[in-house]
């Protein structure tokens, strides 16, 4: 431990740890110093300048969020020349910012807005020419509109340093400057992986999900369709933060049930196909073992992390599972097995996913995806649009009934819950795999060594002999890194999870924005969302996929076995190298 | 052993001797300035005139080139510098110019005031 | 410390050169002697030893291999007589008749100079005004950093080299251990020359104590600044030098790699930066084992876009990993993690330059020169309304007088000076009560102005303050790397509010506006772009507020210069000539032949040509 020192703030004296910043340090005395460009997992930007402070002695104001502490430093926090020049450059922004907050969809949500009104910005001294570029809508999943952007740089942290994509950087001068992919390329020429972590960090609605609700309101009123929903297992761990609820509760039922008053004829579960994933993806790698096919394995339910490796890793694209993600072997089974079940033409299913992420809009539209000609998801809603929706439908999210899913596709055992935060869909597949390569069932479940927020995580099982090495990753960035080891190394593991946000689904693209007082992708906040899937795993009986018996029922009746060829046709697909603006192909390049 | 200062010593003294075997000795040194300043002004051509001027066989200067003295308001400058009197500096130096320093000054020994900085 | 001792006690190794390579071309004369024949060594008997030289030359037959040659003033008359032997420029001073016996035996005979008789003065400087007698220009010039520009040939190694080059880098390879190097340089009191005039020595110190591995050496060559070329110059008429500084800097900080930050726009100074980095390879001052010592060094060179702010050194450093130039917060400084994370030793053209003198010649005497705070010398591009523009390079404490009226030998035209604008353009203008103000870093950032790195605009009354403002946001905005709000957002609301008021749209707030952004924008901004972003208008507010009401209250520019503010009017002298009439693009100017003609104030549209072609000085503006 090291030796404390002794600061002054605001003339009270203090005594810290050192080798922390004044912003840290006064964080813990009770001093929430303004700030915007901050962000804990971030590197320091110290470009918005609102978290300045006075430090005596020096000439000009410090940057709460950069400047060391140091013995005996004496720090102002509240000065009248600081308020005014903290005030100031927040009118600045605002001066340079559209101004249209009653038609915004951060309205209410806007870091911009909270910074203003605190600041007290009663009356406008510098307004002057404002920023006119217009929007890109051109994404499936993420739109752009500079015009809202105030420069704080959030967003190109986050695509460069926790996702390592690259896509976003300032480019041009001054007041010129601009966020934009290289070369201003339409996001969807671009590299991005439709991800969304820019929307979850960006302060206010430079960067938003395509939204979707008009359409799916226009369609949940047309009778003549059936209309079928699911929502991922992550949803229900965090839809009740949009509600004022603090994070980590689980609102499965009362999700259900305003997902039937929105007009749904039949709510699923995401996690139901969570399991069908499980058994058969778990079959896929016994397959691989047993077989000598290619390892490791690496897992394809993450969207984004797809888009990464077809543009980035091309090379692991024999690696990775063939399996489709949860969502679209869901919809898959819903315009096949369950039109036939319930003798309806398939094409009047209309299939609606509630998904914790962005990119999952992004996965619908691939058109290797189709099932019978048609397109298995026919449209994508953030958390965030559905707990819109559900609030502008006037339901009463926090006093509704709880209700449950429907069968036959809507039941789903423990494992399937897990897949929401990372490590989940390794723990949930070798709770199946074991029981499938060894007979026996697994008893101690929980593997804890893949569980929690660490970057890269590595675990082992043992089956009949046989040392399973298996590793996880979370966020594009940490996949990369563990990517570049398998690419070394490709012996030292036999299965891989990666998934494309930061503590994986719970930490999605298209999750609640950070309320008042709480930051974007807070550790707590995915922390307890994570908890909050545990505790729903813990509290099932039925904790293993191929325990499900909606599961065993459907192989019995249409799926016939893991693996089998009308397995393949619905529920795998294929990938393939994507050269997006900026990634040359190999030819191309001698 | 020998350190680096004898190293250095015996490399400047092998320059020195390099340069006077290009003739610095010469009774008359030449140097025309030669930054991007200078030749945005014209000095290229200057130079070229000089050094047509010692191809053709003048003889007994010593033509260099050199970096700016700071003297932007005047350039191209030229500078004869002749041991022991004061150097003499010609401004504004036109190609004209350049072929008459060669023939009244150089040649002649007729140093031509008026240019003069 | 200095030449002196290093050459008392290697007496016996100086050649210079004569006796060694000698080529059957070279002529036959060996040495040339210059006496100073000015009036006080006449007074000191010079005539008298030009007798005996004359007589000791002829004794020892020596007469046809050493010219002599008598010159006028040498200018150092304290220490006259003077005598000069070539090549080599060993000035002998205070010599007798005495004397001379033993100066031809050693000097011309032996190759061996009398280190005795050698001129304490003989400092690298001291050779400028050898070759540049431009007294009026040059005189109250002292050149260290530009010693050899416009002496030397930039790109003959072998010039550098008869120039005591490299011997800086020699002499601390040789006997000085890189912590003597550091506290060198600390003793020279020099500051950094970039404009922020940080300690030098305390910036090696911090590099050299950061633990070893991987460390590295920037020249910072990317001189943005409008109309300043310093370092171009330093760069094009001197490459060596910055060289050699880099090379010892490496020593002391224990790195092994250099890399020279130039803007791509300099071709010619790359041109010669290049070729001076081939030639100090294949002389074995850049590689492994430098001058047979277990010091390796190398230096590469990096090309900037033409970024301003990439002369912010940690925007610099950004820009050198491949990035997009921006500034970072520091701490932490370059010095604990700059490039690639590395501790990083970063200094200017101009710092650099100066290393080998101050090696040479010893901190001490370095520190002698100047002021208090500030020592050696600083360069300045002088430019605007003054008669002699141009590079100069003055001593620490020289007043901005001495620059604009001796050196630059004041306003051209008849004109009366109005304000001299220093540091670039984020300096400050400073009227004339600030002429007498000594040229440091204190006493400018005293005067509301800054040293920054060198530029120098003379304003004459001619000029409008307001619009010279104005001229100079617009380059710091449109420069500023939009990182930071103040600087980005405040800047352009600045360029706006001056824009107005030099339309004549301004209202009495906007000159409190702009007080109150610059203020904030200076201490707020990230880097040192912003922060002294607001001076040129903070300082034209204070030292010419009137002008500024003026334009607001009474929509009046006094030097007649923002046009919206103009009228013309056509006065009593018109003999109706047409003249007017016929240069006026819009027809705004009616009138008879041979009667007074009249301006349409409403149709003009204030270009001017009326007034330019009027012979009857008929066309008023005001």
């Amino acid at each position: 431990m090291d030796k404390k020192i002794t600061i002054y703030i605001n003339s009270k004296e203090y005594k810290v740890s050192p080798n922390q910043t004044i912003m840290q340090a006064a964080d813990h005395l009770g001093f929430h110093i303004p700030r915007l460009c901050y962000h804990p997992k971030l590197s320091i930007e110290g470009a918005c300048r609102v978290c300045i402070v006075e430090v005596e002695g020096m000439r000009n104001f410090v940057a709460s969020c950069a400047y060391p502490v140091s013995d005996g430093m004496k720090i102002h926090t509240n000065t009248q020349e600081l308020r005014r020049a903290r005030r100031d450059i927040v009118e600045l922004l605002v001066d340079n910012h559209p101004m249209d907050c009653h038609t915004c969809e951060r309205d209410g949500n806007c870091e911009l807005q909270r910074l203003a009104s605190s600041m007290g910005i009663r009356a406008r001294h510098f307004v002057g020419q404002r920023k006119q570029y217009g929007r890109d809508l051109s994404g499936q999943a993420v739109i752009r509109d500079p015009d809202k952007c105030i420069l704080c740089g959030r967003c190109v942290r986050m695509c460069s340093e926790i996702q390592q994509v690259h896509n976003l950087t300032q480019a041009h001068r001054g007041f010129d400057t601009v966020v934009m992919p290289a070369y201003n390329m339409p996001m969807a020429e671009s590299v991005c992986t439709a991800c969304g972590q820019c929307i979850n960090v960006c302060p206010t609605a430079a960067f938003l999900e395509k939204n979707y609700t008009q359409e799916l309101f226009e369609k949940l009123n047309d009778p003549n369709l059936i209309k079928v929903a699911q929502f991922a297992p992550s949803v229900r761990a965090a839809i009740g933060e949009a509600f004022g609820l603090e994070a980590g509760h689980n609102m499965e039922g009362q999700l259900v049930a305003a997902l039937r008053k929105l007009g749904f004829n039949y709510v699923f579960d995401t996690q139901f196909s969570a399991d069908l994933t499980i058994m058969e993806e778990a079959t896929e790698f016994l397959e691989r073992i047993q077989n000598k096919g290619k390892l490791p394995m690496i897992t394809s339910c993450s969207s984004a992390w797809m888009k990464c490796m077809e543009q980035f890793y091309p090379d692991l694209i024999e690696n990775i599972s063939t399996c489709k993600s949860p969502m679209s072997m869901q919809s898959a089974l819903a315009k096949t097995f369950f039109a036939q079940k319930i003798g309806v033409d398939p094409k009047k299913i209309f299939s609606v996913a509630a998904m914790c992420c962005t990119a999952k809009k992004y996965e619908a539209a691939r058109p290797e995806l189709d099932v019978e000609g048609m397109r298995a998801t026919d449209i994508v809603v953030t958390t965030r649009e559905i707990a819109w929706m559900i609030k502008s439908a006037g339901i009463d999210f926090l006093n509704i009934e709880p209700e449950t899913q429907d069968h036959p596709i809507g039941m789903s055992s423990g494992a399937g819950v897990i897949f929401g935060t990372t490590g989940g869909v390794m723990e949930a597949s070798i709770r199946t795999a074991y029981e499938l390569y060894t007979g026996q069932t697994l008893v101690d479940i929980e593997v804890e060594s893949i569980r929690g927020l660490k970057g890269i995580k590595e675990g082992k099982v043992v089956m009949d002999g046989q040392e399973i090495r298996v590793a996880v990753a979370h966020g594009l960035g940490n996949a990369c890194k563990l990517l570049d080891v398998v690419r070394k190394d490709p012996g030292r593991y036999h299965f891989v999870e990666i998934m494309g946000c930061p503590g994986g689904c719970v930490g999605g693209g298209g999750q609640p924005y950070a309320g008042v007082n709480s930051i974007p992708l807070d550790e707590d906040a995915l922390m307890k969302r994570a908890e909050a899937l545990y505790s729903i795993d813990r509290a099932k009986t039925i904790r293993r996929s191929y325990d499900n018996p909606d599961i065993q029922k459907l192989y019995k009746e249409y799926l016939q076995r893991p693996g089998s060829p009308i397995a393949h046709k619905l529920l795998h697909t294929h990938y393939k190298q994507k050269f997006p603006q900026g990634i040359i192909p190999k030819e191309a390049l001698k | 052993m020998v350190t680096p200062l004898d190293i250095i010593k015996k490399k400047r003294a092998q320059a020195v001797a390099r340069i006077i075997s290009k003739g610095y000795l010469s009774t008359k040194r030449v140097y025309v300035g030669m930054a991007t300043c200078e030749i945005a002004a014209g000095s290229k051509d200057v130079m070229d005139i000089f050094r047509q001027a010692v191809a053709n066989g003048l003889t007994e200067v010593y033509l260099s080139q050199k970096g700016c003295a700071g003297r932007c308001n005047l350039e191209p400058t030229v500078e004869v510098v002749e041991e022991g009197k004061i150097p003499y500096k010609y401004g504004k130096v036109t190609p004209q110019k350049a072929r008459d320093i060669i023939e009244r000054h150089l040649k002649k020994g007729e140093v031509i005031r008026e240019w003069l900085i | 410390m200095g030449f002196q001792n290093t050459e008392t006690k290697n007496s016996g190794n100086i050649h210079f050169g004569m006796r060694i390579e000698r080529k059957a071309t070279v002529p036959e004369v060996h040495y040339k002697i210059t006496l100073c024949d000015g009036t006080s060594c006449i007074r000191k008997q010079s005539k008298q030893i030009h007798q005996i030289l004359d007589q000791e030359l002829r004794k020892r037959n020596l007469k046809e291999v050493v010219s002599v040659h008598l010159s006028g003033c040498l200018g150092m008359c304290a220490k006259g007589p003077i005598l000069i032997i070539n090549p080599g420029y060993v000035m002998y001073g205070n010599i007798t008749e005495a004397d001379i016996p033993e100066i031809v035996e050693s000097h011309l005979v032996h190759d061996t100079p009398v280190a005795r008789l050698m001129v304490e003065e003989n400092h690298l400087y001291n050779r400028f005004f050898r070759i540049f007698g431009d007294v009026d220009f040059f005189g109250k010039q002292m050149r260290i950093t530009l010693r050899n520009c416009g002496i030397i040939d930039p790109e003959n190694i072998d010039d550098y080299l008869s120039v005591r080059g490299y011997e800086a880098l020699a002499k601390v390879l040789t006997d000085m251990k890189p912590e003597q190097v550091v506290s060198e340089v600390k003793k020279s009191g020099l500051r950094g020359r970039g404009g922020a005039g940080f300690p030098t020595g305390m910036k090696w110190e911090f590099t050299a104590k950061q633990p070893a591995g991987e460390k590295y050496v920037i020249c910072n060559a990317d001189e943005g600044d409008p109309g300043a070329f310093m370092d171009r110059s330093a760069i094009e008429g001197d490459p060596h030098t910055v060289l050699e500084g880099m090379i010892i800097g490496g020593y002391a900080v224990g790195s092994s790699r250099g890399v020279v930050y130039i803007r791509a726009e300099y071709p010619l100074a790359i041109k010669r930066l290049e070729k001076a980095i081939a030639a100090a390879r294949e002389h074995g001052f850049l590689g492994q084992n430098i001058l047979g010592s277990n010091f390796s060094f190398d230096i590469e060179i990096r090309l900037g876009a033409g970024a301003f702010v990439c002369g912010e050194e940690t925007a610099l450093i950004h820009s050198i990993e491949g990035s997009r130039g921006m500034p970072r917060p520091r701490p932490p400084f370059p010095a604990v993690s700059g490039l690639f994370g590395r501790p990083t030793l970063i200094n200017n053209v101009e710092t650099w330059a100066n290393i080998p003198v101050i090696i040479l010649d010893g901190g001490e005497w370095f520190s002698g020169i100047g002021t208090q705070g500030s020592k050696g010398t600083k360069v300045f591009a002088l430019a605007g309304k003054v008669r002699n523009t141009g590079l100069v390079e003055v001593p620490m404490g020289t007043t901005l007088r001495e620059i604009v009226f001796d050196i630059g030998g004041g306003i051209p035209n008849g004109r009366k000076f109005k304000a001299v604008q220093t540091g670039g353009p984020s300096g400050g203008c400073l009227p004339e009560p600030y002429l007498d103000t000594p040229i440091d870093y204190e006493s400018l950032a005293k005067a509301g102005s800054i040293m920054g790195s060198g530029g120098m605009i003379v304003i004459d009354e001619d000029s409008c303050m307001v619009n010279i403002a104005r001229f100079f946001i617009e380059f710091t905005q449109s420069e500023s790397c939009g990182k930071c709000a103040p600087c980005r957002e405040g800047t352009r609301r600045m360029l706006e509010i001056l824009t107005r008021i030099t339309e004549g749209k301004g209202c009495p707030e906007d000159i409190d506006k702009l007080e109150r952004l610059g203020a904030m924008i200076k201490k707020s901004s990230l880097c040192g772009l912003g922060q002294s972003a607001p001076n040129p208008i903070l300082s034209t507010i204070k030292n010419f507020r009137e002008e500024y009401e003026e334009h607001v209250n009474q929509k009046k520019c006094r030097a007649g210069v923002c046009a919206a503010m103009l009228s013309y009017t056509i006065n009593d002298n018109c003999v109706g000539c047409g003249a007017c009439k016929r240069a006026c693009p819009v027809n705004a100017i009616d009138g008879t032949r041979k009667e007074k003609h009249h301006i349409d104030p409403n149709k003009c549209i204030k270009c001017g040509q009326c007034y330019s072609v009027c012979k009857f000085s008929a066309v008023a503006k005001a």
